[in-house]
């Protein structure tokens, strides 16, 4: 079928992660493709906010930390499942997102960008200082109880987790690359004025990009905290994280669907090979990625503004001309 | 079609690159991981913890190593949670380590003890102090530092049975005032300062105040604020330069209270303190590592020589008097060192034992610590002897306790600013 | 509930001291705003990367001072000088091609910008919090019942003439109005044979030079450390939008206005909740009055 044919790229990778496991039981390798998948998905569910609606949101890891914390706070305070949690986490981050949206409603692009930023700062202040619910700046230990209810698993178990979810973030994105609200989406992003003009209802598709953005990213904030069995105010709702959501995605290709992806690909090996280069040879080189992550932003944004698909399509599309 | 093939051969290629050096250590040496933040907000204590191990380490290998191997570090950068884990699993993956040491900070420590865990690898931590880093009921996790409310308990032991009937007071009548940057280490110490300073002793709150370190450049409406409050004891947690701020602000409102207590090696611990403000600076209690005063006499013999040794060798190294951050770092590793010769194994169950069994009196260990380990893999708080400094002329002198010391602390209560010489 | 508030209402002496140090702390803001209102209400482009060019003015002062004992007053001129070249450099390098590009690009790069620079200086000079302790940084100055900090007061003292500079150099110089016209509508003022690229790059340069001021100023009063941008980038957004864009005295007024509720928020409230204080104003001005308490209404949206 000609339209499966698009997604080859997708297929390869979350193939290639699939099958990893076969090819190799390294315990880095298998952690490292957790985390590419992880941070791909939370891009992608950012991509849906900021990518496929417009609404460039420096704030994502509002929604994170949120969804980080109900998982700690449920399992630790109610003993209960971590997936009761992620539920929790779900309905809070609507909230949240609404506001958000609200927000994108009432403020055009940058001043949209500054109050996303000062959301999370907002909701930083208050876990790291509410002692009495989340142990302030202490953060939160997330106890590991073998199992799958309790999202306790092993190294395998949790590749395989994090890559249905990023499949389903995945799919969700193509939805809305073909659905009809993904069409009043790009309506709006490209002109908001004239797709009010034909009757799409550009506020509330706008409020609902945005909140459905919030939950995806939410249960993933659940699944990281999980996975990495410690929440962190400081950590998990700050601006270097929110920058990252972003980052994946305007690299790999903001708005398209394995665009976000890419993106994770690319900066969290690269993250992750400097720091296991560096680490004690030269103590503060690690940060070059740091880096080389603004360098390669800046540039981007100016001279490949569709990332590594765009770079992809224009070298394809040079060479079908060079055929002709 | 092709083209964008090979981009995604390319990528895929360059992930497998980067993730699949796998390194060999050379036979005749023992590794173990050391995690520390080397980048990122912490890298400026982490970098200190780093030092004191490495420093520590090349002793240990001067006086026979490490179960008869030298001992040889892996090293991983834990600038954040997220990092601290995934550089367990490499140092744990890729460089097969049994044992994981560091890693300086709570929020780190807890992410990366879990994934230490989940491979089965012990894991040694020598200054974290997350009170419930030992709660979690691992067999494999241990901790050669007290936990943070181990800092409050002593900070008020020290005002309720040492300073408070100087005062003339009983600890009932004192006012007390807190006031702390709020880090985890901040609140951690302070909620458990609070905590025994009423509970125990029933001593009087006025105010518990928080701040951001980093961004405050002004105490005034604090300082207006308390001297209004009126409180005997300002128990401070300071970070960094908050300290000095403080202390020169409440001269300039004229802010008197009868004494200071501070915990930890930042803020009134940092020699910057005294470097900042000399005799301006005279008067603030801080627990610590012991520092000058301190009878080396009152370790054992052997602990005198290592302890002479590992300080010159810091000092050689970094031109300075150690930090707390070496101090807890070096004996840490030490210790580490008399488990394995003991254990002769990295072994799980042979490790676990050999801790267990482990009684050395209070004075054996560098910084004058004793061992007992508990059950719950927590080195116990009564073994790990802490010292109440105080700033006495540009210098921290060990003031308390009085058998390990030649100084004695001056200047109870603080009186007037000008009159402290 | 903080205690403050169980003392009721401050008395005379408290009162003035606590006005005091809104002043003063009001004068700080401004210096930093200043050269953000002057880039954002000229060019209308949100430079998340002005708060990195304010660390590193600090690590000008830090290394002048630690290097060669050079006080950072008298690193002022010379950093006056470096911070508008610089200005002019990332101007060239980074901001004229995005400038006519959308808020989304300008965003991503000036984002990408304070990434680029906030761990150059980490790699660079590592974490360390660094002081910078000049002779004047512990001297009181007492006036009546209140005492402050010599440093403080310099810093406003620059603070109000830096404004007053900028203002009247906007009002009455020929540059000035140029600037002020293409601010209002670049389209027209091409038309009228404004170069409007070099409109931007002095603009740009001169906002990078107050920043750049306004960081060897701060450096006695604050910590030195790579990450010190980010929350003086934030409440410099929330003065210059409180203030009115491009409006110097709007943004003098803005400062003094988040000194007093990060003071009496602090005092009444405890310092623990008063960041939040001053992040629920910003939200607060955005929505409902996105032009400022002083600017006309429906101006933040001229070229936006």
């Amino acid at each position: 079928m000609p339209e499966l044919r698009r997604h080859w790229a997708a297929a390869a990778l979350f193939g290639a992660a699939a099958v990893a496991p076969l090819l190799t039981r390294d315990g880095f390798f298998l952690d490292s493709i957790v985390l590419i998948l992880m941070w791909g998905a939370l891009s992608a569910a950012w991509n849906v906010a900021g990518g496929y609606a417009g609404q460039v949101s420096i704030g994502h890891a509002s929604f994170f930390g949120i969804g980080a914390y109900a998982a700690a706070l449920v399992t630790t305070r109610l003993q209960q499942s971590p997936f009761v949690g992620m539920v929790l986490g779900v309905v809070v981050s609507v909230g949240a997102g609404a506001v958000i949206g609200y927000l994108s409603n009432r403020l055009k692009g940058p001043y949209f960008a500054l109050s996303t930023i000062a959301f999370s700062q907002v909701l930083l202040i208050v876990a790291s200082r509410w002692r009495g619910l989340t142990s302030g700046s202490e953060g939160i230990p997330v106890p590991f109880r073998p199992g799958l209810w309790t999202l306790g698993l092993g190294h395998l178990a949790w590749l395989y987790v994090a890559l249905v979810v990023a499949v389903l973030y995945y799919l969700i994105e193509v939805w809305l690359e073909r659905s009809r609200f993904g069409y009043q989406l790009a309506g709006v992003r490209e002109d908001e004025d004239a797709a009010e003009a034909l009757g799409i209802a550009s506020r509330r598709a706008k409020v609902i990009a945005v909140t459905l953005s919030a939950a995806l990213t939410s249960i993933v904030g659940t699944l990281w905290a999980q996975y990495i069995g410690f929440v962190d105010p400081f950590y998990v709702f700050s601006v270097p994280l929110s920058v990252r959501f972003a980052l994946n995605s305007i690299i790999g290709g903001v708005g398209t669907a394995i665009g976000p992806y890419l993106g994770s690909i690319f900066i969290t090996s690269l993250e992750t090979y400097l720091r296991a280069t560096f680490s004690g040879v030269k103590t503060g080189f690690t940060g070059i990625y740091l880096i080389l992550y603004g360098a390669v932003l800046i540039l981007v944004v100016r001279f490949a503004p569709e990332g590594i698909t765009g770079i992809a399509a224009r070298v394809r599309a040079r060479s079908l001309r060079a055929r002709a | 079609m092709s083209r964008r093939l090979l981009a995604l051969v390319v990528a895929a290629l360059s992930v497998v690159a980067a993730l699949a050096a796998v390194t060999h250590g050379q036979s005749g040496e023992y590794k173990i991981g050391v995690l520390e933040p080397l980048t990122g907000p912490l890298a400026f204590e982490g970098k200190r913890h780093l030092e004191g191990y490495e420093v520590m380490r090349d002793l240990i290998n001067e006086r026979g190593g490490v179960m008869g191997k030298r001992l040889a570090f892996a090293v991983g950068d834990a600038t954040d949670p997220t990092a601290a884990a995934s550089e367990a699993n490499r140092l744990i993956t890729r460089e097969g380590v049994k044992i994981i040491t560091g890693t300086y900070s709570s929020t780190l420590c807890g992410a990366a003890s879990e994934a230490a865990s989940r491979q089965n690898v012990i894991y040694w931590e020598t200054s974290c102090v997350d009170p419930r880093f030992a709660q979690r009921g691992l067999k494999n996790v241990f901790r050669t530092e007290i936990d943070g409310t181990g800092f409050g308990w002593y900070n008020v032991e020290f005002i309720a049975k040492h300073l408070s009937h100087r005062f003339n007071m009983k600890p009932n009548q004192l006012k007390i005032a807190f006031l702390s940057e709020d880090s985890s280490y901040g609140q951690g110490v302070t909620e458990a300062a609070r905590k025994r300073a009423k509970a125990d002793f029933g001593m009087q709150e006025v105010a518990a105040e928080y701040y951001a370190f980093a961004s405050t450049n002004d105490f005034t409406p604090i300082i207006v604020k308390l001297k209004q409050l009126n409180p005997d004891i300002v128990h401070h947690i300071a970070r960094g330069n908050d300290a000095v701020l403080f202390w020169r602000q409440s001269r300039e409102q004229s802010f008197n209270f009868k004494a200071l207590v501070h915990a930890g090696a930042t803020g009134y611990g940092s020699p910057d303190f005294g470097k900042a403000l000399g005799a301006d600076g005279n008067g603030p209690f801080v627990l610590a590592e012991p520092g000058p005063g301190f009878k080396v006499e009152g370790l054992k013999p052997d602990a005198q020589k290592l302890e002479h040794d590992f300080t010159d060798a810091i000092k050689k190294r970094t031109g300075a008097e150690p930090y707390a951050s070496h101090r807890l770092a070096g004996p840490g590793l030490w210790l580490l060192k008399v488990v394995l010769d003991q254990a002769k194994s990295d072994d799980l169950d042979k490790f676990r034992g050999a801790v267990m069994s482990l009684d050395i009196p209070v004075g054996s260990l560098i910084n004058g610590w004793g061992v007992k380990f508990a059950e719950n893999g927590q080195n116990a708080n009564e073994r790990v002897q802490h010292y109440m400094l105080q700033w006495q002329n540009g210098q921290m002198v060990t003031v308390w306790p009085e058998e390990f010391t030649t100084a004695r602390a001056k200047w109870i209560p603080l009186g007037a600013w000008d009159s402290r010489k | 509930m903080d205690p403050a508030r169980r003392l009721g209402l401050p008395q005379i002496d408290v009162f003035a001291q606590l006005v005091v140090s809104t002043v003063l702390l009001g004068g700080i803001y401004a210096l930093i705003a200043v050269g953000l209102t002057l880039i954002f209400g000229i060019m209308r482009v949100v430079n998340f990367a002005h708060g990195e060019f304010l660390m590193l003015g600090m690590y000008l002062a830090f290394w002048s001072w630690s290097l060669w004992r050079v006080d950072p007053y008298v690193v002022l001129p010379a950093a006056a000088v470096v911070f508008f070249v610089l200005g002019l450099v990332v101007y060239l390098l980074v901001m004229k091609g995005v400038i006519h590009a959308s808020h989304n690009v300008q965003i991503f790069t000036t984002v990408g910008l304070a990434t680029l620079l906030e761990n150059v200086a980490l790699v660079l000079w590592t974490g360390d919090f660094r002081f910078v302790r000049p002779w004047h940084s512990s001297v009181v100055l007492r006036l009546g019942a209140t005492a402050f900090n010599l440093s403080q007061v310099v810093a406003f003292a620059i603070a109000l003439a830096l404004t007053a500079g900028l203002f009247a150099f906007m009002k009455w110089t020929h540059t000035g109005r140029v600037m002020r016209a293409t601010a209002q509508d670049r389209d027209a003022a091409t038309l009228m044979g404004i170069d409007t690229d070099r409109i931007y790059r002095l603009t740009f340069a001169i906002g990078i030079a107050a920043v750049g001021v306004a960081g060897v100023l701060v450096s006695p009063l604050y910590s030195v450390y790579p990450q010190a941008g980010l929350q003086f980038v934030l409440l410099a957004y929330v003065v210059v939008v409180l203030g009115g864009l491009g409006d110097m005295v709007g943004a003098l007024l803005g400062s003094l206005i988040v000194a007093g509720v990060e003071v009496v928020g602090s005092y009444f409230f405890g310092t623990a909740w008063k960041e939040i204080l001053y992040f629920l104003l910003f939200i607060g001005v955005l929505v409902f009055r996105p032009a400022g308490l002083f600017g006309q209404r429906g101006a933040e949206n001229l070229g936006v």
